[in-house]
């Protein structure tokens, strides 16, 4: 008995049989609740099904041909992508300025890039109760300030046209740390030499930034584009904060109305699941396109 | 001539010095605009929260008033489970943390040094699933997590959490970086596979860990949907999740929703304060890829 033991803990003990139990419980989790979860969006997106199960028919592609008809759906999505417009290219340019402004080491622009990371650190619902007082209309400071120059009070968050560039700029404001953190690294791994070779040649800063800093980096940006489009496609926690998907609906994005589908009166998971394999399908679109993009424009720099 | 050429070598070099000064100028400006736009809203938040009502709602808005008081933090207190919310965060926060640093950490050491079959595919494997936003299975997630009886239980909130593609990622690339030959060393010294992970590696990347564990406690901790879905009863609720529906609730009544941001939000800063380039690490080598 115990040899058996012996032996089998001799066979453990190898590394190439170790690596296995090492790696066991991530590969398992990973399965049972990414991988399985996956391949359940797609099979429940064909049924009917509802948070009680009372409904479990196999309807076929009829979600998915109630998609194209339902006004709300396509409405969260085009809400979808104008926050990701908006967002994206604004929080990636803002993060890599301050990133190229801030790219020396020095007390000051040390002390700076750590208050501007300090958003990332709070919650979006924190976020949202911060800009909800400071934009209310009534007691808020900016309406305060716009009020002080003598220009029109805005209903900011309950403005249906305003309300999504806001929460765009929220987004912004709470994460281009993210983005400038990360443009920091790569901009710094820029050798000196090209900076100073430009120099002699009494280039501006501005043309520094334009000829040496972006086409250096373009693998950094490349991935900004694909990590901020992915997680934009997602939006939802500083939607549900600041104007729930309101006001009539003009906020509402993809993830929030299949929230809503799934989890409120009627209850439909079936439904909801095909809207889910839809922005899937969508995300990984656009993930590929911008990826091949990044690649030509890596060749091309090269 | 060689006047000539040092005059305007002279110009030539005041004027960079005043495009220089331009420059300098637009840089302040922008870079202390951006600071006061950051710091504003969190000084009008901190004081606000100390506020009585009246002043709260006042207008003009003012940034100071003469009195302040407690009142908004006993509010909400009174008013909804504080102390739940923030039981609830730092349980389900830290256990997650601690647990996937761990899991991630074993995961990362077998794929950055040891040989084995099929270890390319489980890469690849490992990362794909990072490229699945949560949002897209988060319905049968819900339906597997209630299946499982774990609704409104820590188990069930921190469970689909304890490990990460991408801190599998990131400790990989921190153990790949360690000298060879420690292992063989360990192996004549006579320790088994764990106990080399265990004894010798962890120590070693203790930053690394750090690192991963401040990036995992902050996602954690400032999580809205996941909460949000796995929960039903408000005494489950963290802190984002049960703020966000009082917010919903009393959005008029600004003092106490202002006292639980504060409560809410505190802890995370004070220990980015003190942990700062942990957090900051986090975030830059998720730039790095691979």
């Amino acid at each position: 008995m115990k040899n058996k033991v012996n032996s089998l803990g001799k066979f453990w003990n190898k590394p190439n049989h170790a690596a296995y139990l090492f790696m066991l419980p991530s590969i398992l989790i990973l399965l049972i609740f990414i991988v399985l979860p996956l391949v359940g969006t797609f099979a429940l997106s064909f049924t009917d099904v509802n948070l009680f199960f009372t409904n479990t028919k196999f309807v076929g592609l009829e979600n998915f041909l109630r998609f194209f008809q339902d006004e709300r759906a396509i409405n969260a999505l085009i809400n979808t992508l104008q926050f990701t417009l908006l967002e994206t290219p604004a929080q990636i340019i803002l993060g890599i300025t301050t990133a190229f402004l801030l790219k020396r080491n020095t007390r000051f622009n040390r002390l700076t890039r750590s208050v501007y990371y300090m958003p990332v650190v709070i919650s979006f619902t924190v976020a949202g109760i911060i800009w909800a007082m400071i934009l209310d209309p009534n007691i808020g400071a900016v309406p305060y300030f716009l009020f002080k120059l003598g220009l029109p009070i805005p209903q900011f968050f309950r403005d249906p046209n305003m309300a999504m560039p806001l929460v765009a700029a929220l987004t912004v404001w709470k994460n281009f740390g993210v983005s400038l953190t990360i443009s920091l690294t790569a901009i710094q791994s820029i050798p000196d030499s090209l900076y100073e070779a430009a120099e002699i040649d009494g280039a501006t800063k501005a043309q520094e930034f334009f000829h040496i800093t972006i086409p250096q980096i373009i693998p950094t940006i490349g991935f900004l584009a694909i990590t901020n489009l992915i997680g934009s496609m997602q939006v939802f926690d500083q939607i549900y904060i600041t104007t729930s998907g309101g006001p009539q609906y003009a906020t509402e994005s993809a993830v929030m109305y299949i929230y809503s589908r799934g989890f409120s009166s009627p209850y439909e998971l079936g439904y909801a699941s095909a809207l889910s394999a839809v922005l899937f399908v969508i995300i990984a679109i656009i993930t590929t396109i911008t990826t091949i993009i990044t690649f030509r424009q890596e060749k091309k720099m090269s | 001539m060689n006047k000539d050429t040092l005059a305007i070598e002279k110009k030539k070099k005041n004027y960079k010095n005043n495009k220089f000064k331009f420059g300098r100028i637009i840089y302040y400006f922008f870079v202390v605009l951006l600071l006061f736009l950051i710091l504003f809203p969190f000084v009008w938040l901190v004081i606000s929260s100390f506020k009585f009502e009246k002043d709260i709602i006042s207008w003009p808005p003012k940034l100071f008033a003469e009195n302040y008081t407690l009142d908004n933090y006993i509010k909400v207190f009174n008013q909804i489970p504080m102390w739940s919310y923030i039981k609830n965060t730092v349980i389900f926060a830290g256990g997650v943390t601690i647990i996937s640093v761990f899991l991630d950490s074993l995961a990362g050491y077998a794929l950055s040094r040891m040989e084995f079959r099929g270890k390319n595919i489980l890469y690849y494997g490992v990362l794909l699933t990072m490229m699945i936003p949560f949002q897209v299975y988060m319905i049968p997630l819900f339906l597997e997590i209630s299946g499982m009886g774990l609704i409104d239980t820590y188990t069930g909130l921190i469970l689909p959490r304890t490990t990460s593609a991408f801190g599998i990622f990131m400790m990989r690339s921190f153990f790949i970086n360690l000298p060879k030959d420690l292992e063989e060393a360990a192996r004549i010294d006579g320790l088994n596979e764990f106990q080399i992970f265990y004894k010798i590696m962890l120590p070693l990347i203790k930053p690394a860990m750090l690192s991963l564990g401040m990036f995992t406690l902050m996602n954690s901790w400032n999580d809205l949907l996941y909460p949000l879905m796995l929960t039903t009863t408000s005494d489950m609720r963290t802190l984002p999740a049960g703020l966000a529906l009082f917010t919903g609730q009393h959005i008029s009544f600004y003092g106490p929703v202002m006292a639980g941001a504060v409560v809410a939000m505190l802890p995370l800063l004070v220990l980015y304060v003190f942990l700062q380039k942990y957090f900051v690490q986090g975030t830059a080598t998720a730039g790095l890829k691979g």
